[in-house]
């Protein structure tokens, strides 16, 4: 699904490399999760691979379904299948949530070249997938995250992950601020979005995220490179040990 | 200060001949004051303080040649229940004025004509009430000179907003004059759309008794529009005033609003939002005097500019000695889209009482980065993700409209406009 | 403050409260020195521009320099938008030039000044004795030496620390002595920042200004102590014209500090100052002012009419120059102290407490003029009005086209006690480029009754609770202060307050 190969970063203010050759292969349907440090580059993976602004590519490519995504513009890459979901989701006053959301669906169906979808039809499903994550109709009015609460937010990027139906999802930190029962929401969320065929790519700093979304593979990332790869075990270990170890061990 | 122009005065008449000698014995009255009024004043200067920031040049140039035009395709308060009263050319299309419960609405020509009016006590006695500090010679011209209004008299709760839309074709000067008088318990809401002329000068006064309530919502577009407006209003105790304006194109605007604030615990809203493209110049100058005790007045204003736009704001709040309590309140913000568009702000307090609390805000800056980053990669492309943002950054001033359907419907044509640029 | 025989220095971390109660009395320096003094004939004319001249020794090209400022100011008009209203000054009503007659011979050092004038200065707590003030320094710890300039009326006094200031390159003297000494310098700068025909009375400065101060920091030099200039009129019917040159080259860095008093007098006096400033490449200068000229009797009697142009040129590149100022003296103020940003990278702030009571007013702001790329700004300007005082901010933040990325951040925050005063805010923002972000926030309130009754119920006098509050509403700016002027200006807000309330 999502080919990474040798991905050089670094800011482009100034000469401070951030991600060092990154290899990454997700195979359709999995999901995988990077845990790092703080300071590792995971969250820099994630807005590199969206395609924001201020970061430069040296080296290395990046192709979903092997189309080269590093030349597509951010809304190319969403029409493309590929959704981030934000640590900080932006709030937006005076854009009403079903506003974003419509415009945002129906942008990527122009894209692809799909008929948009009508208002009718649009209601009745974001009513129903709201429903599952415990959004309320006020939730839908209100501006887009304005005013809504940690695990509001966190419950609005999945509500449009499902709206969106992407083929590879990217969550950055989405535990992050959230307690036990937001986070369980959330993942629950994320769980009923597994479907055989979507990819995820978890970025986690705590493992306690992979105890509700449980990962195929795991990867370590530390110094903007995968140091280690593995299975759920992975994760375990770093709950237990800590990233001093593993980075004493690879260095 | 305006400063006397003996030069620019003594090649204009200040004053129609024809239309004092026609009028009735007030309206004589008026317009001849009126008229030594401007006359004393002289027309606005380049240097003027007052004009710092917005040529006045294209408003008392002789000749201008301009051609109208209107925008045809979208439209606005289509589904709005409405009495609707049309102007053409800077006159009424029609003889007979609508006659609504509650409301008395009659042309300001055939008022004229007449020797006493109850406009009398009005008309002309806000505009020359709104002189001081500033002079505003070119609303004291348009007392001397203005060849039509409306006079709304609200005596009650009017249930459907009063429209008056205006088309012209040609290169017109328009100088009209509404006064509107708003009872004790009495509401009503006007609606302008539209343009009186190509290039138009236009004087609302309006007077709202105890506990009266008065809304205004104006629409400014065409291309070539060149407007002046002032609205001057004297507003009692447990009263309200709104007035927003939506301004989109056109080349040169200039709104003044002038408030007194007279009777205890009122509350007045000047709002307004432009989307400036290209040769575009907008400037909003406010000035609220609060001479009463617990009043409230907000100011908002949002300026979207791109392309060279130029966006102008003055805003003053002046709270006089005794005016305790006050609560004024004053925004103004703009979004430059492009390098070389800009925004050029002076937003004054003036505060001679302790127990207020008053705040200004100005802000100017380029679209939010992160925010444009946060729509493109849920796939919304850029353009429209911009459209998006700006609809965001005028929420708060299209926000400070009262009725729910008239402010969802100015969004509606906004978002159509956005879509058709 | 009460400062006999303490040297400047920072105090003991008292409370606001107990300095209040420390000093009693309104103004502490309204006593004048009993001195024989010379005066140039009374009146302005080209003769008298050629007499300052020749009392200070100057060159050709200065009198020539003055000649034209005088004649250019002729042709100028008295300026009338600041909100100030004030009788007109009849400027041939005034005395140009006051100095002590025991000046006429220039003391070859401090030990030769008059003895009086070196009390009236320990008076004022200025220490002009090298000695006392190197002692102090290997007692308290922090404590940092300060050298002086001493201005009275048309002359300075004496400068202390000239040679140990010198042994770092730093030349610091009076302009007069600048003028003879380095002319090379003061050619290059002078009216480089604020050009002769500026405005009305900085072009009257031109003409007339007698003395004030000289400031050279070479490239790379941090100078090694805090600068101060202390300013003193004491003649009557004269005003003070005083000159102000800073030079901060290449990557190096300053401090400097003034302070102004003067007797308290029925008529109104006139202080017209100009002060540039001018930061190259990588240089800082940091300019704090404690304005406490007498601000007139309650009944508006008197006082000083301060009308001064404060400017700096952020000429180099990521140069900064940063302005704090405490105002609190004169009938009339009307005083902008600006930056012109005019390196890539460079930044200029301004912290301002202004306090008018009984009937002063204050007109004061800044401008902050952004030319260069990735310039930056921020001014944070705290007025009090009391008694029956108006006191107005007014200000300019100026985005040119070219200065791209720039950013500038303003507060604005002013404090009405009582109902019979004015409080004002006037900015201008004028923003020509769409990559600079500016933010502008204001706000007017009355001290807040519940942090008041909150002092009062702890057992604070009503006149010490606003006091207590009023420092806590300027503490942003105070803070900006070095400390030796952070404790004054503490206990100066006290004061300039009394009688405000109840």
């Amino acid at each position: 699904m999502l080919e990474i190969k040798n991905l050089c970063v670094q800011l482009e203010e100034e000469d401070k490399k951030i991600l060092r050759g990154v290899n990454l292969s997700l195979e359709a349907g999995k999901v995988h999760a990077i845990m790092g440090p703080n300071g590792s580059g995971k969250s820099t993976l994630s807005y590199v691979l969206s395609g924001k602004g201020g970061y430069e590519v040296t080296e290395g490519s990046a192709h979903l379904e092997g189309n080269d995504i590093l030349e597509m513009e951010p809304e190319e890459r969403a029409a493309a299948g590929l959704f981030l979901a934000f640590q900080y989701p932006v709030e937006i006053p005076g854009v009403g949530n079903m506003t974003f959301l419509r415009t945002a669906v129906n942008s990527q169906r122009k894209l692809r070249g799909e008929p948009e979808m009508s208002a009718g039809e649009f209601l009745k499903v974001v009513r129903a997938k709201a429903k599952d994550l415990k959004i309320d109709a006020d939730m839908l009015k209100r501006p887009v995250n304005v005013g809504f609460s940690g695990g509001e937010k966190k419950r609005n990027e999945i509500l449009q992950m499902a709206m969106l139906e992407p083929k590879m999802c990217i969550l950055d930190e989405t535990d992050s601020g959230l307690d036990v029962d937001a986070m369980k929401l959330v993942a629950q969320g994320v769980n009923a979005l597994r479907d055989g065929k979507r990819t995820f790519l978890v970025i986690t700093h705590y493992q306690r995220l992979l105890d509700h979304i449980k990962p195929d593979v795991v990867h370590i990332m530390a110094a903007g490179r995968i140091i280690k790869s593995g299975g759920p075990e992975l994760a375990l270990e770093v709950e237990n040990n800590g990233y001093a170890d593993l980075l004493e061990e690879t260095a | 200060m305006v400063a006397s122009s003996p030069k620019l005065i003594s090649d204009r008449a200040l004053h129609d001949a024809e239309l004092i000698s026609n009028s009735g014995a007030w309206a004589k009255n008026a317009r001849q004051s009126a008229s030594a009024r401007a006359q004393e004043q002289g027309l606005p200067q380049r240097r003027d303080e007052y004009w710092k920031y917005t040529r006045p040049d294209l408003f008392v140039q002789k000749n201008v040649a301009l051609i109208p035009q209107a925008r045809p395709e979208i439209s606005i308060f289509a589904d709005q229940m409405k009495t609707e009263i049309e102007f053409k050319n800077a006159k009424l299309a029609a003889d007979d004025l609508p006659e609504i419960d509650n409301c008395k609405i009659e042309s300001l020509s055939n008022a004229c004509a007449l020797d006493l009016h109850w406009v009398q006590d009005i008309y002309g006695k806000l505009e020359l009430a709104g002189q001081n500090p500033v002079k505003r010679s070119l609303a004291a011209l348009n007392t001397a000179m203005a060849t039509e209004g409306l006079l709304v008299h609200a005596k009650g709760q009017v249930s459907s907003p009063i429209r008056i839309h205006s088309v012209s074709i040609g290169s017109i000067d328009a100088v009209i004059h509404h006064v509107v008088k708003v009872e004790a318990g009495a509401s009503v809401t006007l609606i302008e759309t539209g343009q009186y002329g190509a290039r138009s000068n236009v004087v609302i006064e309006v007077e709202v008794a105890d506990t009266g309530s008065f809304h205004h919502i104006r629409i400014q577009d065409g291309q070539e529009s060149h407007m002046l407006t002032h609205i001057f209003a004297s507003i009692g105790a447990d009263a309200k005033f709104k007035s927003f304006t939506l301004t989109a194109d056109c080349k040169m605007t200039r709104n003044e609003c002038i408030l007194e604030l007279v009777g205890d615990n009122s509350s007045v809203t000047v709002a307004g939002a432009c989307l400036g493209d290209s040769n575009f110049h907008h400037d909003d100058t406010v000035f609220i005097t609060h001479d009463a005790v617990n009043c409230e007045s907000r100011q908002v204003f949002k300026k979207v500019l791109r392309n060279g736009a130029v966006g102008v704001f003055q805003g003053k709040i002046l709270v006089k000695a005794g005016a305790q309590k006050t609560d004024g309140y004053q925004i103004s913000q703009s979004l430059l889209l492009d390098e070389d568009s800009q925004f050029l702000a002076k937003p004054e307090l003036e505060i001679y009482a302790d127990d207020v609390a008053c705040s200004h805000g100005s802000t100017s800056g380029a679209i939010d980065e992160e925010a444009l980053f946060y729509l493109r990669s849920r796939g919304v492309p850029e353009p429209k993700a911009v459209d998006l943002l700006t609809l965001s950054f005028i929420a708060q001033a299209i926000g400070e409209i009262e009725d729910p359907d008239l402010a969802q419907a100015i969004l509606s044509y906004l978002t159509d406009i956005l879509e058709a640029r | 403050m009460a400062m006999d025989d303490v040297q400047v220095k920072d105090g003991v971390d008292a409370e606001t409260v107990e300095a209040v109660k420390a000093l009693s009395g309104a103004y502490k320096y309204g006593w004048n020195t009993e001195i024989e003094m010379e005066y140039a004939p009374k009146g302005l004319s080209e003769d008298i521009v050629r007499l300052i001249s020749s009392k200070n020794d100057e060159p050709e090209w200065m009198l020539d320099w003055r000649l034209a400022a005088y004649r250019r100011w002729l042709e100028l008009i008295e300026p009338d938008w600041a909100m100030v209203d004030y009788p007109k000054i009849d400027f041939q009503d005034q005395y140009y030039y006051a100095r002590p007659k025991s000046m006429e011979e220039k003391p070859k050092s401090l030990d030769d000044v008059d003895p009086k004038l070196l009390e009236t200065y320990k008076k004022l707590g200025i220490p002009l004795k090298e000695q006392a003030l190197l002692a102090g320094v290997e007692a308290p710890e922090g404590e940092r030496r300060v050298a002086v300039d001493a201005v009275f009326d048309s002359v300075s006094v004496g400068t202390t620390f000239q040679a140990e200031l010198m042994k770092a390159g730093v030349i610091f003297c009076s302009i007069s002595e600048a003028i003879r000494e380095h002319p090379e310098l003061v050619r290059k700068y002078l009216g480089t920042v604020v050009p002769v025909s500026d405005n009305y009375y900085a072009t009257l400065n031109c003409a007339v200004f007698s003395d004030g101060s000289f400031v050279y920091i070479p490239p790379g030099v941090r100078c090694p102590m805090e600068l101060s200039t202390y300013f003193r009129i004491n003649a009557e019917n004269t005003g003070q014209f005083e000159r102000t040159l800073i030079i901060a080259d290449k990557e190096s860095y300053v401090s400097y500090l003034e302070g102004c008093t003067a007797p308290q007098r029925d008529i109104a006096q006139l202080h017209a100052a100009v002060v540039e400033l001018i930061a190259l490449d990588d240089a800082e200068i940091k300019y704090s002012t404690v304005q406490n000229w007498y601000p007139g009797d309650e009944n508006g009697k008197g006082g000083i009419y301060n009308f001064v142009t404060k400017r700096a040129d952020c000429r180099g590149d990521r140069s900064k120059v940063m302005w704090t100022q405490v105002e609190t003296g004169s009938a009339v103020t009307w005083k902008y102290p600006s930056c012109v940003l005019r390196g890539n990278d460079s930044q200029g702030e301004f912290y301002s407490i202004a306090i008018a009571n009984n009937m002063q007013q204050a007109d004061t702001g800044t401008k902050m003029v952004h030319l260069g790329k990735n310039t930056k700004s921020r001014i944070v300007s705290k007025g009090i009005s009391a008694g029956k005082a108006q006191n107005t901010y007014r200000g300019l933040v100026s985005m040119h086209p070219k200065a791209k990325n720039s950013r500038n951040f303003t507060q604005c925050d002013s404090l009405l006690i009582g109902d019979k005063c004015g409080a004002h805010t006037v900015p201008y923002i004028e923003v020509k480029n769409n990559s600079s972000r500016v933010e502008h926030e204001a706000t007017t309130s009355k001290v807040d009754d519940d942090q008041l009754f909150y002092c009062r119920s702890r057992g604070m006098g009503e006149e010490d609770a606003v006091a207590l509050v009023v420092n806590g509403f300027c503490k942003e700016v105070l803070q900006a202060l070095p400390m030796e002027f952070a404790m004054e200006a503490q206990a100066l807000v006290a004061i300039s307050l009394e009688g405000s309330v109840g």
